[in-house]
């Protein structure tokens, strides 16, 4: 009966925001269109953080590099930069690429670190080195741009070769896009948090030594949920770099990493929902905030970034509604 | 490649592993006795550099500016103890975040005091000497004798002292000398303290090496990380160890390749190495 009810209350919650964001662009101007297309996509990427962390309880640290990865996927292939390739540059493949390359990049991070006894702490700190040689590299890589980035990369291109091809750069049609993007991300996540796949991953986050004596093989399940959270950051990624025309360093470098830390845990890890309306939460009193505060601005999410660790783990929103 | 120039890249090198196994030191005796991931250790570095930055913008003399750095520091780990870290103690995880949203913290803090330019501390020393037939500047011999004697009182204090022997007995096992009667949370306080101020030392010496910038402490803090998961956590002279490799291995690529594909490597193989053996090079496999 309470389950249901709390359903119900989601389900609610759910269905207002939706309608609120698809009436959005005909109340708010293009400006703030604009800028809830960007929210989205960070909110994506806040999503892809939460469901490793909230809900298998690994702290990655440096989730940016997939990210990072993702954005500069998208660039190399739209902008046909990839030696042997130049013939396939279509959004499509770029989606591709920069889904499938992070996802492949976490398998082999997993199978390298989750088959060690590599653990909490030494995870966190593992995952820190490794966002800095990434970094490292793609500031000293100057066929990617090196520290300064590429830019003017092509906007998102809806097409059929020879037929038509249509690119999507209408504000209001991209805010669209991005929400149904947005939108099925969630829906999908939701999906893998509530299968059978997901109980296990709520039980290795509780106790893993005894999933083990279950029979299950869990670094497996590691990997498949780290492959999915590292797909996710990347088409966030792609999608960044489709909207902003812009890559570089700084989305896959460490400011990056700790910003998605920030907004899932205000908004609250856990709850899909939560992580996705923290990156909105926090961007939009960024913008709104960062002007009258100046620099003080970040020292007040800080601030209130350590008062939500120590009394409110479970972030703004995590108290408003149970996600499940 | 002529003798001198050479020498001149040992000496550096061994100035950078003394320095490293400084930081590292605070961290591992923080992470040892507390299991506190302390992620704002770069900053306190930071802070303590600044602190003899700001002591030189008052006049005052720049022996005085490193004290206070170790101070300064000091009384800053203690309030963040006591404010924040004791109420995290059944939370390891936690106080990652909680050092993290701490170390952007004092980022900018020191940004809107100092400015994010880099600041330039002066030295009372003159240049250079003649050492071992090649000149070598006066500062870089001081800060290795300093390191070293703050290295050595570390160790003393925690292997040869009454402190040290309950220090070491928590670590060993924290709820059995608690039974024993050994008051972990002042113990935990005092340790806390205890690798701050190291840290804001280690800071304060560096200073004038380097351009003090607010971006620095990073550069810091992961390969005095790596140094202690490679050294093994449980001991402390698996930092000197796990010190050694990743500065010396710095140096060399630095040398060879140049510093920024010397990090890349350095921080490659220190992943690989902490893959293969976790337990560190001292620690026992269980």
């Amino acid at each position: 009966m309470t389950k249901g009810l709390f359903a119900s209350r989601r389900n609610l919650i759910l269905s207002c925001l939706l309608l609120g964001s698809v009436i959005l662009p005909i109340l708010g101007g293009t400006y703030l269109t604009g800028q809830m297309t960007q929210y989205f996509i960070y909110g994506i990427f806040a999503i892809s953080l939460d469901v490793i962390w909230g809900y298998a309880g690994i702290l990655s640290f440096g989730h940016a590099i997939f990210f990072g990865l993702g954005g500069y996927m998208m660039t190399l292939v739209t902008k046909q930069m990839i030696p042997y390739m130049t013939a396939f540059h279509s959004t499509y493949v770029g989606f591709i690429f920069a889904i499938g390359v992070p996802a492949l990049l976490a398998v082999l991070l997993g199978y390298f670190l989750f088959y060690s006894r590599i653990a909490g702490p030494y995870f966190a700190i593992v995952m820190l080195a490794i966002a800095v040689i990434f970094e490292r590299i793609a500031v000293n890589w100057y066929y990617v741009g090196g520290f300064n980035g590429i830019f003017s990369i092509p906007p998102l291109t809806l097409s059929l070769p020879g037929v038509f091809s249509y690119e999507i750069i209408q504000p209001v049609m991209l805010y669209y896009v991005v929400l149904g993007i947005t939108t099925g991300c969630y829906l999908f996540c939701h999906r893998v948090v509530h299968s059978p796949f997901g109980s296990i991953l709520a039980a290795i986050k509780e106790n893993e030594e005894r999933v083990e004596f279950f029979g299950y093989n869990i670094v497996r399940h590691k990997i498949k949920i780290y492959a999915i959270s590292a797909g996710l950051a990347g088409l966030a990624g792609a999608l960044f770099a489709a909207v902003f025309s812009f890559v570089g360093p700084t989305i896959l470098g460490f400011t990056m990493s700790t910003e998605v830390l920030i907004w899932v845990i205000l908004g609250g890890r856990g709850t899909l929902l939560g992580a996705l309306l923290g990156a909105i939460l926090v961007r939009s009193l960024e913008a709104f905030l960062s002007d009258i505060m100046a620099s003080y601005w970040i020292l007040f999410l800080a601030f209130i970034f350590i008062i939500c660790v120590m009394f409110f783990p479970k972030g703004v929103f995590g108290y408003l509604f149970s996600d499940d | 490649m002529d003798f001198s120039s050479l020498m001149i890249q040992v000496l550096n090198g061994f100035d950078l592993i003394l320095i490293l196994i400084l930081v590292a030191i605070g961290l591992v005796i923080i992470y040892g006795l507390m299991e506190v991931i302390n992620i704002a250790h770069g900053e306190f570095f930071l802070l303590g550099a600044y602190t003899v930055v700001i002591a030189q913008q008052w006049g005052l003399h720049f022996w005085i500016g490193m004290i206070l750095s170790l101070i300064v520091v000091g009384f800053i780990g203690l309030a963040i103890e006591f404010l924040c870290i004791r109420r995290l103690y059944e939370r390891p995880l936690d106080t990652i975040l909680a050092t993290w949203g701490i170390s952007i913290g004092i980022k900018q803090f020191i940004i809107i005091v100092c400015g994010p330019a880099g600041q330039v501390v002066h030295t009372p020393f003159a240049a250079s000497v003649i050492f071992l037939g090649i000149e070598y500047p006066v500062y870089r011999l001081f800060t290795m004798a300093a390191s070293i004697a703050v290295i050595t009182l570390t160790l003393y204090i925690f292997l040869r002292t009454d402190f040290g022997l309950q220090a070491r007995a928590v670590i060993a096992n924290r709820n059995m000398s608690s039974v024993l009667g050994i008051n972990t949370r002042k113990m935990y306080r005092t340790t806390f303290i205890f690798g701050s101020a190291l840290a804001g030392l280690a800071g304060g010496i560096m200073s004038p090496l380097m351009s003090v910038d607010p971006q620095m402490g990073l550069g810091y803090l992961v390969p005095a990380f790596l140094a202690i998961i490679l050294g093994g956590v449980g001991s402390l002279y698996g930092v000197l160890w796990g010190g050694s490799i990743i500065g010396g291995a710095d140096s060399i690529f630095s040398y060879l390749i140049s510093p920024v594909g010397a990090q890349i490597i350095v921080f490659s193989i220190a992943v690989v190495l902490i893959r293969l053996r976790p337990q560190g090079i001292l620690g026992k496999k269980s």
